[in-house]
């Protein structure tokens, strides 16, 4: 199996204080990974690190064969990797049609985009975006005006528009009622597969639902990696994160 | 939506008819007061297209404007009838030759120190081209530095406000080269293939008007294309425009590029139109003015700045010669700014726009009552541009 995304032994610290400590993680291509961890666990900053947002300090990053180690957000992103931010993030004067065109321009530079209009190839992938998503009928609609939760799909479907080799998601349920969690729920279990795919996310329900490998951090470093029932019955994750309880909805 | 759009064509179409046949109904003087006027949408132009599109709030546009003016003006000097009656055989400029030292020689290229900049500029052409080329110049240098350096909103305000004062200080100082405070006046006439613009001639204003609308409908061209949409979507928000993968200081360095070439191309017809060239295009008040007018038409809509700009330079033509409110003028505009800022912060043209939604939606409605069942989507406001 193809590795998609290579962490060797990443690190930052910011002011003396190791956010994110010698991390190293596989992802296979077409895995969908959750990340869990406590507040401050450096589930965020690995995103920031895999993303460009934050510069490391030590390790490498590689997606597929290529080394990204430290470029530029732009780049990383050109390269295949879309982010998902945990406050949506959305431009708030288009329609969401307006938002999906923006983000299917694949080729950044200027020149090859002083023509107007979305090519039909491209128009036709925004299409099967808005029924994936579930935001067809509010095609038309300013993003200003968008529940939370669809601000959110909005924001997914941009990303899936583009193709990207690996989404990073930051808590893409935060703040959603449980219809809107379920329902974000099948949606990535339908990007599974097609797409690589790193969750960070806190709510147990969820993780649950599509969870299939878990990694599970603790004060910037990897405490543990396996399946859902592995990580339950992990004594070292019991004790750090999960207190005397074990894994479930109430603990978190 | 359709019915916008076609609302919106229908507006371009009627304003162009306007300025193209203004002049069947203006007297020689109006004629020339307008071009100037015209020439002033065209810097509302590049402002709405900086600001209201791109999120960038310039302070300092007249740099552009009165670089392309200085620049154009400079060629007209010299080929005005006075630089050739300094005993040379080579035009000089009047004012070099009364500010230089006794004895120095009176020849272009030794007058002073400088002068010799002044050499390629006998070639009317040449003026032109460094009218386009150096505020593209100016503005490419400022915007690598600045974009780059990810400053944004009230910082990239403050710089240009600062570089406009500094250039207009040196622009002064230079007396010698630029006639410092006096500007430079008693130009010759524009020449395209031995036809001369005069100021007052209706060619002259067909020649700003033709450039109005170029511009007018080059940059409503340019604003829809993908780049144009890309650059729209950078001010709504530029993180998630560099984490879609675009390069988001090239777009905005273009666009802010363009707005200077376009402030420097208005500045050249200026000069044409006006006959001087004056450090007061690099006063902050002219600059602040130029934001005034794109702000009351609609900084996010090409054309409502455009008519902005026009607007209140004929109401203010019409109403401060009148002896009473000559010095309230200013306080009114003042006070109309401050009352569009908060009430009308999408401009005149917004204030169209939602005009123009209320009617689609009334036939929107009366058409859909025959249809049982169908419910009329709610029509929702526009979000206001941040």
């Amino acid at each position: 199996m193809t590795v998609a995304l290579t962490i060797d032994g990443i690190g930052v610290s910011f002011a003396g204080v190791k956010a994110v400590d010698n991390v190293s993680m596989l992802v296979h291509e077409g895995e969908l990974r959750v990340l869990l961890g406590a507040n401050g666990a450096g589930k965020t900053t690995l995103m920031d690190l895999i993303s460009g947002k934050t510069r490391s300090t030590d390790g490498r990053v590689f997606l597929f064969e290529t080394e990204i180690t430290n470029w530029s957000p732009n780049r990383i992103a050109r390269a295949g990797i879309g982010r998902k931010f945990q406050i949506p993030s959305v431009f708030r004067d288009f329609s969401v049609r307006g938002n999906l065109n923006v983000a299917s321009c694949t080729d950044p530079r200027i020149r090859s985009n002083l023509g107007i209009g979305i090519p039909r190839t491209r128009r036709q992938r925004i299409e099967e975006v808005l029924e994936l998503t579930g935001l067809a009928e509010f095609a038309e609609t300013p993003a200003a005006n968008l529940s939370h939760g669809q601000t959110q799909w909005l924001e997914l479907g941009m990303l899936i528009v583009q193709n990207p080799k690996l989404l990073l998601l930051d808590e893409p349920t935060a703040g959603m009622t449980q219809n809107e969690t379920h329902k974000t729920a099948e949606i990535i279990k339908g990007l599974r597969g097609q797409h690589t795919i790193l969750v960070v996310e806190h709510d147990m329900a969820f993780v649950r639902e599509i969870a299939e490998q878990i990694t599970v951090m603790h004060l910037g470093r990897v405490l543990a990696e396996g399946s859902m029932t592995a990580i339950e019955r992990n004594e070292a994750v019991r004790h750090a994160y999960l207190g005397s309880y074990g894994i479930s909805a109430e603990a978190v | 939506m359709i019915t916008q759009r076609r609302l919106d064509r229908a507006a371009y179409i009627l304003f162009i008819a306007l300025i193209l046949l203004a002049p069947l109904v203006l007297g020689d003087f109006w004629v020339n007061r307008i071009a100037k006027f015209l020439v002033f949408g065209i810097v509302a132009v590049a402002v709405s297209l900086c600001w209201g599109y791109g999120g960038i709030l310039n302070l300092g546009q007249g740099l552009f404007f009165g670089a392309g003016a200085y620049m154009l003006a400079m060629s007209l000097k010299l080929a005005s009838a006075t630089s050739m009656q300094q005993g040379s055989d080579h035009p000089v400029p009047d004012f070099m030759l009364w500010n230089a030292d006794p004895g120095a020689p009176t020849e272009l290229c030794c007058i002073n120190r400088g002068s010799f900049l002044w050499l390629p500029f006998q070639w009317q052409w040449f003026g032109v081209v460094m009218g386009i080329l150096l505020p593209v110049l100016l503005a490419g240098g400022l915007g690598l530095v600045v974009f780059r350096k990810r400053i944004a909103g009230v910082f990239v305000s403050v710089i240009t406000l600062a570089l406009v004062l500094l250039v207009r200080l040196v622009v002064i100082d230079a007396q010698p080269l630029t006639n410092g405070f006096n500007g430079l006046t008693d130009l010759g006439t524009f020449h395209v293939a031995g036809f001369g613009f005069d100021p007052y001639a209706r060619a002259t204003y067909y020649l700003v008007a033709g450039f109005l609308i170029l511009t007018l409908v080059g940059s409503r061209l340019l604003v829809e294309t993908r780049a144009g949409l890309i650059l729209q979507a950078i001010r709504d928000d530029q993180n998630r425009a560099r984490y879609l993968g675009f390069d988001v200081p090239i777009y905005q360095l273009f666009f802010f590029t363009v707005s200077a070439a376009i402030s420097g191309l208005a500045g050249m017809l200026y000069v044409i139109v006006a006959e001087f060239a004056s450090p007061t295009f690099m006063d902050l008040s002219f600059s602040i003015t130029m934001v005034v007018w794109a702000a009351l038409g609609g900084r996010a809509s090409l054309l409502g700045a455009c008519i902005g700009a026009i607007l209140i330079n004929v109401i203010a033509a019409s109403i401060s010669e009148t002896a009473t409110f000559v010095e309230a003028w200013k306080a009114i505009i003042g006070v109309v700014f401050v009352l569009v800022v908060l009430y009308l912060p999408r401009g005149l043209a917004g204030f169209a726009q939602d005009f123009g939604e209320r009617l689609e939606r009334r036939f929107a409605d009366s058409g859909k009552t025959t249809t049982p069942g169908v419910i009329p989507q709610a029509q929702v406001p526009r979000g206001q541009a941040p």
